[in-house]
Parts: C-alpha cells; sequence; structure tokens
C-alpha cells in the first residue's frame, strides 16, 4: 500500500516536472459542430494565447463558467487577443444537443465535440469543467479542474502573465 | 504474472521510443492520478453494512508519453477493495490498460486498448467511465486512414476488457464516413452540410452448450459469428439538422434475450433547429432486441460492444435523477423534445439582465409484441403501437440573474417511472418536483450557493416488502455550498423523507482546489440508489461514514 502511494506520488512528480512545455496534441480528430472532421491542430490563435474550456452541455459548473466568461469575453479578446475553445466531451446521448445548446445560449466560441473523448484522453482530464491555457507556441502553461463564480478572474490573468 | 509479462516489452518499448527520438527527456509525459477512499460505519436505518476491510479504496493513475507523431500511454488501476457498489471482481491491482499509437494527418494506428466509436455507436462504442466502474476497451489493433480532407476509414479488432481479463469474443469492424463538404470544392461554403457514414462490426465467439430450459437435452445451435450493420447521416442546412441512423443486427441469442433467433433493429432520428438565443429539437428512437454483447452468457453492463443511450434528458439535480430512467436494450421506442430560448434583457419576461428559459420533455414507452415461443425461437414479432408507458417527464427551467451579484433558478418537473425499468413489480409513480437554485456572489473573494429541493412522490415505504425502495415518499433537501476564492469550497447538505419515507441523509464535503489537482474530504450518508451517467446505471448501496478524494491531472 505504502509503495503503491510512493510509486503514484513519483509518477505524479515526474509528471509534473516533464510536463512543463507539453504541446497540444496536433493530430486528433474531433467534430464541428456541423458534422466536419477536423484535426485537433486546428486550435490555434496565430500566435497569441488559447483558452481550451472542456464541457458538457449537463454540466452545470461549465455552463456557469462558459456564459460568465461570455459577458467579458469581447473585454478580454480586445485587450489581449486571446481566443477561446469550448471541447464538448457529451457522447451520444447528448451530442446532437452541442448545436442547439451552443446557439440558445449565445456563446461566441469555436466549438468542437469530443465524443470519444479522445483530445480528453490525451490531455489527462479526468472531469468537467477542465481549462487550459496554452501560449503562442500551442504549448500547455496552465490548467485547472473544476469552476467556482469569479474563476475567470484567475484565467484572465494568467493569460495576461503570458503577455508580459 | 500475466500482466507483469507485458510491462515488460511495454517498457522497452517506450524507452527505445525515447531514445530514439530525443534523448531520454524528449517528448512529454501528461496524464492524470485519482484515488478515492471510504471508512464505512454500520447504519441500520439506512441499511448501510460496516465491511470487514474498514476502508475501501479505487484508485487509478493515466500515463501518457507523447514524442512527436508517437505515443503511448499505461494506466494502473487498484481496487482494494473496491468502493462500495462496483463489481466485487475488480479486487486487485495492476495494469490495466497499455497502448502504443502513431497518430499522422492521414494515419492514426493503435496496437493495445483502444477506445472507439462508429457513428453514434449502435453498432460499436468502446468506452470507459471510472465512476460506474465500466471499461469495455478493446485490446487489439486499431487503424483510422484519412485519405483525403473529410473521408475516414476505420478497421479495428480486438477482444473486450472483462474486469481483469478479457472476453473470448471477438470483435471485429469496419466504418466510412465522407463529409461531403470537404471533398466537393463547390459545396465548401454551401450552407448545405452533408455527411454520410457507414459500419459493420462482427463478433465471434466459439460454441457453448445452452440447452432448452424444459428439454435439456435439445441443444441450440448458436450462431458463432454475429453481424451489425449501420448506415447515417448528418444533414444540415442553416440553422436546421437531421441526423438519422439505422442499423441492424443478425440472429443473436443470448443472455438478455432469453436466447432467442429474432433478428435486432435501432432507428435514431434527431431534428433540431437553432439561432443566436434560441434552439428547439426533437429525438425520436425505437430499439427491438438490439443488446449486442462480445459474449453471450454475460449479464451486467460488461462487455457490451455498442452503446445505446436514453433518450431522456441527462438531469444533474439530485432529486431529478432519483428515479432515473435506464435504455430497455430489448425493446423500447421514445420521443424527447427541448427548448431552449434566451429572452432578451429589456423586454418584459427579459428583465434587467435577460432570462433563460429551458424546457424539456421525453416518453418512453415499450413495443407491442406477440408472443411466438421462449428460447430457441424466434421469441416475438413487434404489431405496431404504443406499449406499457417505461418513463415520461416534462421539466422546466427558469433562470435569471436579479442583481450584479445574485443569479437565481427555478426548476419545476413532473415524472412518471415505471418500476419495471429496473426490473421490479409495482404501480406507476408519478412525482412532482420543484428546486430552487440561488447563488450569490457576496464579494470578490467569497460566493455562496443555495440549493432546496422538494419531491413529492405518490410511492410509500413499505417495510414489509424483501427490498423496500429506500426512495419511497416526500423528501425535502437543502444545500448551502460556500466558495473561498477560487481554492476552497465547504458543502453541507441534507435529504430527509418526511413524509411516507424513511431516511435522513446528512453530509458534510470540504474541498481544496489547486491548479489541476482537487482534494476533497466529506463526512456523511449516501442514499441507496441509482448513479446513471449518459443513461448507464449502477446501483449504489447505502453507506455512512467519510470519503477521500483525490484528482490531479499533469
Amino acid at each position: 500500500m505504502k509503495k503503491l502511494l510512493l510509486a503514484l506520488a513519483a509518477i505524479a512528480l515526474a509528471g509534473s516536472l516533464m510536463a512543463q512545455g507539453a504541446k497540444m496534441p496536433e493530430n486528433i480528430s474531433l467534430k464541428t459542430v456541423d458534422g466536419q472532421t477536423v484535426q485537433s491542430s486546428v486550435i490555434q490563435n496565430d500566435g497569441r494565447p488559447v483558452i481550451i474550456s472542456f464541457w458538457a452541455t449537463w454540466c452545470k459548473p461549465c455552463n456557469r463558467e462558459l456564459n460568465n466568461i461570455k459577458e467579458v469575453y469581447e473585454e478580454w479578446q480586445e485587450e489581449t487577443g486571446v481566443k477561446l475553445v469550448a471541447i464538448s466531451i457529451d457522447d451520444a446521448r447528448s451530442a446532437a444537443r452541442v448545436k442547439p445548446h451552443v446557439d440558445g445560449n449565445d456563446w461566441p466560441y469555436e466549438v468542437y465535440l469530443d465524443q470519444n473523448s479522445d483530445l480528453k484522453r490525451a490531455l489527462g482530464v479526468v472531469n468537467v469543467p477542465h481549462t487550459f491555457i496554452l501560449n503562442g507556441e500551442g504549448e500547455i502553461v496552465w490548467q485547472h479542474t473544476g469552476y467556482q463564480d469569479g474563476g475567470e478572474d484567475e484565467v484572465i490573468e494568467q493569460v495576461r502573465q503570458l503577455l508580459k | 504474472m500475466k500482466r507483469l509479462k507485458i510491462t515488460i516489452p511495454l517498457l522497452l518499448c517506450l524507452l527505445s521510443a525515447t531514445v530514439h527520438a530525443q534523448g531520454i527527456l524528449g517528448g512529454h509525459v501528461t496524464g492524470n492520478v485519482q484515488a478515492d477512499a471510504q471508512l464505512c460505519r454500520a447504519d441500520s436505518v439506512i441499511g448501510a453494512e460496516a465491511v470487514e476491510e474498514i476502508m475501501r479504496m479505487n484508485a487509478r493513475a493515466d500515463i501518457l508519453y507523447t514524442n512527436g507523431d508517437f505515443s503511448a500511454g499505461l494506466r494502473f488501476e487498484m481496487y482494494q477493495n473496491p468502493l462500495l457498489g462496483f463489481d466485487p471482481r475488480y479486487k486487485g491491482q495492476g495494469l490495466a490498460n497499455y497502448f502504443v499509437a502513431y497518430n499522422t494527418k492521414r494515419l492514426s494506428v493503435t496496437a493495445g486498448n483502444f477506445y472507439e466509436q462508429f457513428g453514434s455507436g449502435m453498432i460499436l462504442r468502446t468506452y470507459e467511465d471510472r465512476y460506474l466502474g465500466l471499461d469495455n476497451s478493446l485490446l487489439g489493433l486499431n487503424l483510422t486512414f484519412r485519405p483525403w480532407d473529410g473521408v475516414t476509414l476505420k478497421a479495428l479488432a480486438g477482444k473486450q476488457r472483462y474486469f481483469w481479463d478479457y472476453g473470448e469474443g471477438l470483435v471485429r469492424g469496419i466504418d466510412g464516413e465522407v463529409n461531403f463538404n470537404s471533398i466537393i470544392k463547390s459545396m465548401q461554403d454551401s450552407k448545405f452540410r452533408a455527411t454520410v457514414g457507414a459500419g459493420f462490426v462482427s463478433k465471434y465467439q466459439p460454441d457453448e452448450t445452452i440447452t432448452l430450459l424444459d428439454d435439456p437435452e435439445y441443444k441450440l445451435v448458436l450462431p458463432k459469428n454475429v453481424g451489425a450493420a449501420s448506415v447515417r447521416a448528418d444533414l444540415g442546412y442553416g440553422g436546421w439538422s437531421l441526423q438519422a441512423e439505422y442499423a441492424r443486427k443478425g440472429q443473436d441469442p443470448w443472455t438478455y434475450n432469453d436466447y432467442i433467433y429474432r433478428e435486432g433493429e435501432a432507428i435514431m432520428l434527431n431534428l433540431g433547429y437553432s439561432q443566436r438565443g434560441f434552439s428547439a429539437g426533437i429525438q425520436a428512437k425505437r430499439i427491438d432486441n438490439m443488446g449486442f454483447k462480445s459474449m453471450r452468457g454475460v449479464s451486467g453492463e460488461m462487455l457490451f460492444i455498442n452503446y445505446l443511450p436514453a433518450i431522456t434528458k441527462n438531469h444533474t439535480y439530485a432529486f431529478l435523477a432519483m428515479y432515473p430512467y435506464a435504455t430497455q436494450v430489448n425493446g423500447e421506442q421514445g420521443l424527447q423534445g427541448d427548448v431552449m430560448w434566451k429572452i432578451k434583457k429589456g423586454t418584459l419576461l427579459g428583465g434587467k439582465y435577460g432570462t433563460d428559459l429551458h424546457i424539456n420533455s421525453s416518453v418512453v414507452t415499450g413495443l407491442v409484441t406477440d408472443s411466438i415461443g421462449g428460447r430457441g425461437t424466434e421469441g416475438y414479432t413487434v404489431k405496431g403501437g404504443v406499449g406499457d408507458l417505461y418513463y415520461g417527464d416534462v421539466s422546466i427551467e427558469v433562470s435569471r440573474k436579479l442583481s450584479k451579484s445574485v443569479k437565481a433558478a427555478l426548476t419545476y418537473a413532473y415524472q412518471v417511472f415505471n418500476p419495471k425499468v429496473e426490473n421490479e413489480i409495482g404501480p406507476l409513480h408519478h412525482n412532482n418536483i420543484v428546486i430552487a437554485d440561488v447563488s450569490w456572489k457576496v464579494n470578490k473573494k467569497h460566493s455562496l450557493r443555495f440549493e432546496t429541493e422538494w419531491l413529492g412522490s405518490d410511492s410509500h415505504y413499505d417495510a414489509s416488502e424483501p427490498a423496500p425502495d429506500m426512495r419511497a415518499g416526500d423528501w425535502l433537501m437543502g444545500l448551502v455550498e460556500w466558495n473561498i476564492g477560487t481554492h476552497w469550497f465547504v458543502t453541507a447538505s441534507d435529504q430527509y423523507a418526511y413524509r411516507d419515507g424513511v431516511g435522513n441523509y446528512p453530509s458534510v464535503n470540504v474541498g481544496y482546489t489547486h491548479g489541476a489537482t482537487r482534494l476533497q474530504l466529506g463526512y456523511g450518508k449516501q442514499r441507496k440508489g441509482i448513479i446513471c451517467i449518459g443513461g448507464v446505471c449502477r446501483p449504489v448501496p447505502a453507506s455512512n461514514g467519510l470519503t477521500f478524494s483525490l484528482t490531479t491531472s499533469f
């Protein structure tokens, strides 16, 4: 038991040490809300930072996060040029609801479906919401799990740090 | 020992790849670690039992190594002993999952454990859900070839995970999908969107001895190879979208359909319309004998090759999910409708900040059938029409920002639930549910959330039954959540059966989040019930005690 926990801790430590500069995977298949298959390399912002937010239609905190960011998104974009890409992990049960959900909520984000959880697995996401920030080179520089009201302030603060 | 044997070549493979590519520190490692533990105490009122081990724990670590187009992954799992509600056959620890993969724009190859899905999963979807204790990954080879933009071809073969082993059934499949907007130049900017696809899956399982129930001398001639095929289309025009999929399965006598030889069939239609601030959708589904497993004798949720999610909405509030619907793979038909409307601010209904309205309704019934015999026959024929009501609900959610710092959501739902869905006999349950959810951002650092739920049901708790329904009766629930900054949260909640039922389930939780690490400590009681994710459900026994959970991603 002790050995096991030690091993887990060692793995986590090694992982966190090596994860610095982990790149966003490029060749993972995603779908657009219109049913077109694209590769994950589409997630980029011409050398500027990208926020990736994993969410699901049924996830209340995810919806709170994306709705709250919507209110400040224009300001964020003007100030930092950042782009938010929302990755839905809805499976066959609710995948058809993703486009109506995004339109119904009037979200201004780029949205992709990860129905088979390929990108979710590749990035080690356990639960939604889970937010990543990529720098201009597509490297993961920050990540956060869960959402609490006001959490978006920390996200934009991290983006600002990148631009300093 | 078996598990150890595979580790060594895999580690060598990993190592050589690292050294070969960019030296030891080339590439990078990502993954996650999760541990959940329970310290259980007995509680005779809610039916919770103490366990001999005192502590139960599930833990796992996913480690993924990526170097350019190459990646390799390992998953370690431990269940000592499995958390309450998980299958005891998970007991143990070791490497549960491993793969190497090569991914380029045109080609993806995975050898080892993989997860794949054809279309919506009606004939094939291997997936895992760690909270349901469900992993039906295939161990084998998976190829995806994208010869041109807009064309995807897939081929796979493998055996499915079965706890710490693999089922003997061999699964093989091919699938193709074409997106016309990508391959036809003139359609690239068209308002009309079209994707079509088709797939075929075949499973092989050696013969075994299954006899007629009333004549043990009479042995069934079982098909060793069973095929299933599906065709699908995903069409769109402007704000309109239509998805359709039809699947058919050959003769597949197995334990769930009691070894009948009827062919399986499933159809799903989905029509939606959306524009900025408004969307509406309707979904129809019919399933007839479409349960598809890689081993015919295995009941439970393991070894399913296909995925037939429930058509009903996935509710997340506690009382809305108290009587959850689970897909009846042997036969059901249903409709679901959904409307979302963002009422603009400054209007009469919209108020100062705008109002969100969400209406959802679903109804699922059985098929009307005529029996033509039992085991060894074609089983039944289907007549048109509407069979027994299995489930029906309607819910209305109104949410609105009341001031700069206060948001409120009010939900009303009405449900009809047939105990048959959970293989129980009894009258239909009718439930009324009201939920108020208010969040208040007190200042920059502190926020509070209050949730009150009420459930009124016509079911009664009956102690004389062998397994009384612990959900019966009328319930009240209160929850307070206090968020401190973005790191800490504290919640306290209680669910209490105040009429015609028994049970009082108080619990407190404290959580700490830092980056992608989350720690949570809880103390309290959990109701015996059913956890459902994606329409797949698993029973959870009552428990009382301390829980601990850790997740971290890196």
